[in-house]
């Protein structure tokens, strides 16, 4: 009985060759004791598809295609059809969004509430200027490649992105939650040294503390 | 308005040049020692009371800044615009924070943005738009930001710059299409 | 303003990250009680350089950076811009142009005093009105997106004119969109107005003295809830707004609640605006013959050139000398009056709840401030 995978409604299966990540499977069990294979990768399953039904988006408008984020939820686009609303604070979000272009001086406090988002969380780039730059390639005062600085599980390019392409991009970053491949976040914990010392070479007078749970 | 810089001459201030670039925009050049004497005769004697617009220009061939103050006679809405030039090594002036309260925020952003020095006013060389910056001030002519995007900021490799020209001409198929 | 806060005090952010701020700025308060006790603001988290990229960008290169200096309302920078290098060449712009620039610019105004009109509401807690005025606001950008391709950036006033003709069919298109927006105004009125909270936390809240107008330079509703009839479309006028017959709406009690009297009265008067020009709009080019625009030099000169946005009084100073580049540009948008100076004489006394509103009551854009 306890060998047989529960037959799950609705729940993707897993795509070969792309198991879930070690430590996605140690935090649900908290090292008690370990349940065969096929019942992590079910529960491990269940647990994604709910996660990519609930996307609570942090209301922090970074840039100038937060503009298009507002229409996305009123009755037009409606995102809470897709589970997806906004909240006030990190504590509550599990989905950032840099809405474009992103100063250094903003990348500073994006940081700061990046890192109190409770996981798992992802990050979703907005619009050209997140890719590459943009059309402030040659600006002083903006950082030109996010994933850099922060772990970006999609972007969405255009300038600034209709709320379809917006719709279009959460769809898109829900799938690839259900598939267990957006893992921006433990890659973040990983490498954190790495995004530090990029981080840190840009922003000069650095003042935040070491993590900022 | 002419009247008002009539005035102007025969209370010893010195009017360096007089342009009309519309029917309601005069520009005047003033001495730069003269500056605030000459916008506080203005402000209590005559209708151009308000400060509408206030800032610098960077002549590095002359090494002078041009500061420039844009004045409004809120009845008619007539603009008086006045230019002083200050030396450009020194690059100190006189702050305007006593005559206007708005004066300070564009004295504290010119602080930042030139490196212009304003003796008295309250918030030059705080921060304003940059956070730990450590270059020259960006908008003094010889700040080059595409050396320091280069230099200081990474950029996702790929990206490429199409000559317009070029472009153009391969568009229409000639190849003297422009000429300089 | 006194710079020392009072011995006893907290202090407090609020912003950059907080749903009551209006865009990304912040502004630091000391606090006694709930009651604020001084206030400052603090920008540059928006800041991208403008004034720099434009001195190393052709003209026709600068033309579709300056848009982004205001995202609710894009058309009045591109107005200025254009207008103020026309001036400085000497170049004359066809009759249909100024009628297309100025339908242009109206729809802008529309689009932004309906999206404040919301978020004015929304600051107080009534969710329902930001949720509809932004559908409404959609349905201006639909017609946006048929003009120009752009929902949000149009770039559609260009050097000489405008860039394209208006589509065939637009004007009876746009008839229904401004039938709707005027068909869902009075349950607006119902919402907003006649809400007793509404009432009890906007009148009397967030006093402008008419004595600070001015010597400080305070406009567009911010100037016109303190009685003061100031409309740049009416005192200094531009395109062909002296051919057009509208109304400068005032309301004299200084206070939230004037100034969104005000901007509800702004909501019919574009409205009016739009119907006349939909009507007396004369034929003709739309697009003056340019020079090559890789090559086009303006001579020496400066000049400040202002137009009358949602919020107030836009103002361009732009400087040539001779090359062709721009050699300075300076953005004085409303809000950088009424964001620092303006924002922090009123401070003062205020309720720490109130700050937001008081914020939005101005149409605060961070994005103008700092650029």
């Amino acid at each position: 009985m306890r060998d047989e995978l529960p037959v799950l409604h609705g729940v993707p299966p897993i795509p070969e060759g792309s198991q879930p990540h070690a430590r996605c499977q140690d935090e649900c069990f908290l090292g008690e004791k370990p349940e065969p294979l096929k019942y992590r990768e079910a529960i491990q399953r269940i647990k994604n598809w709910f996660r990519a039904n609930s996307l609570h988006v942090l209301a922090y408008g970074t840039g100038c295609g937060s503009i298009e984020l507002r229409p996305l939820g009123t009755a037009r686009f409606d995102m809470e059809r897709f589970g997806i609303s906004t909240r006030p604070t990190p504590r509550h979000a599990n989905v950032l969004i840099i809405s474009g272009y992103l100063s250094i001086k903003t990348l500073k406090r994006v940081i700061r509430s990046y890192e109190q988002m409770p996981s798992p969380k992802w990050v979703v780039g907005l619009g050209s200027c997140t890719i590459n730059g943009g059309m402030y390639w040659d600006s002083y005062a903006t950082m030109k490649q996010l994933d850099l600085y922060l772990p970006v599980d999609m972007y969405i390019s255009g300038c600034m992105p209709r709320p379809e392409a917006l719709i279009e991009g959460f769809a898109a970053l829900m799938d690839k939650i259900k598939k267990g491949e957006a893992n921006g976040y433990l890659d973040y914990l990983e490498r954190l040294d790495w995004y530090r010392e990029n981080q840190k070479k840009i922003i000069h007078d650095w003042d935040l503390p070491d993590y900022s749970w | 308005m002419k009247t008002h810089i009539e005035t102007l001459k025969r209370h010893q201030f010195e009017v360096l040049w007089t342009h009309q670039q519309r029917a309601n925009l005069i520009q005047i050049g003033i001495k730069a020692e003269q500056t605030l004497p000459v916008l506080t005769y203005l402000k209590t004697h005559t209708p151009f009371v308000q400060l509408t617009h206030y800032s610098a220009v960077d002549w590095i061939e002359d090494n002078e800044f041009q500061l420039t103050y844009t004045l409004t006679n809120p009845q008619t809405y007539e603009i008086l615009m006045v230019c002083a030039r200050i030396d450009r090594e020194a690059a100190t002036a006189d702050s305007l924070h006593k005559l206007w309260p708005q004066a300070v925020t564009y004295e504290h952003e010119m602080g930042e943005m030139f490196g212009l020095k304003f003796p008295g006013s309250p918030r030059v060389g705080e921060p304003f738009n940059l956070e730990g910056w450590r270059d020259m001030p960006p908008m003094r002519r010889d700040f080059d930001t595409v050396k320091f995007v280069r230099d200081s900021i990474p950029e996702r490799p790929g990206r490429q710059a199409i000559n317009t020209r070029d472009y153009i001409g391969a568009e229409a198929g000639e190849k003297r299409l422009l000429h300089d | 303003m006194t710079e020392r806060p009072l011995e006893k005090h907290t202090q407090l952010w609020v912003g950059p990250q907080h749903p009551g701020i209006t865009g990304n700025m912040s502004v630091q308060i000391w606090v006694q009680g709930d009651t604020i006790q001084l206030g400052r603001t603090h920008v540059g988290y928006l800041h991208r350089g403008f004034e720099k990229l434009v001195e190393r960008r052709k003209f026709i290169q600068a033309f579709p950076i300056v848009c982004r200096i205001c995202v609710p309302e894009p058309d009045t920078n591109e107005y200025l811009l254009t207008a103020g290098l026309e001036e400085l060449a000497g170049i004359e712009i066809p009759e249909r142009a100024k009628w297309l620039r100025t339908l242009v610019l109206e729809l802008a105004r529309l689009a932004a005093t309906v999206q404040a009109l919301g978020g004015q509401a929304g600051t107080l807690g009534l969710g329902v009105v930001p949720n509809w005025t932004y559908t409404l606001r959609d349905y201006i950008l639909d017609r946006f997106e048929e003009l120009s391709g752009g929902r949000v950036y149009h770039m559609y006033i260009i050097y000489g004119g405008v860039r394209r003709d208006i589509p065939e069919g637009f004007f009876e298109r746009l008839e229904g969109t401004l039938k709707t927006i005027e068909e869902r105004l009075p349950a607006l009125d119902n919402l907003i107005f006649d809400n007793a909270v509404f009432q009890k936390r906007t009148q009397g809240v967030g006093i402008v003295k008419p004595e600070w107008i001015d010597e400080m330079g305070i406009s567009g509703p911010t100037a016109r809830g303190c009685g003061r009839p100031i409309d740049i479309r009416r005192v200094d006028p531009y395109l062909v707004y002296p051919a057009l017959d509208f109304d400068v709406i005032t309301a004299d009690g200084c206070d939230i609640w004037s100034r969104t009297l005000v901007r509800r009265g702004d909501i019919e008067q574009s409205i009016k605006i739009i119907r006349q020009i939909m009507r007396q709009i004369p034929d003709g080019p739309f697009c003056a013959r340019l020079p090559n625009m890789l090559h086009w030099k303006i001579p020496t000169g400066q000049t400040y050139l202002r137009a009358e946005a949602s919020r107030g009084e836009m103002g361009y100073y732009m400087v040539t000398d001779g090359s062709d580049k721009l050699r300075r540009m300076h953005v004085r948008g409303p809000s950088y009056v009424h964001g620092f100076s303006l924002l922090e004489r009123m401070l003062p006394g205020l309720n720490i709840a109130d700050l937001s509103a008081t914020m939005v009551s101005m149409q605060t854009c961070p994005p103008e401030m700092e650029r």
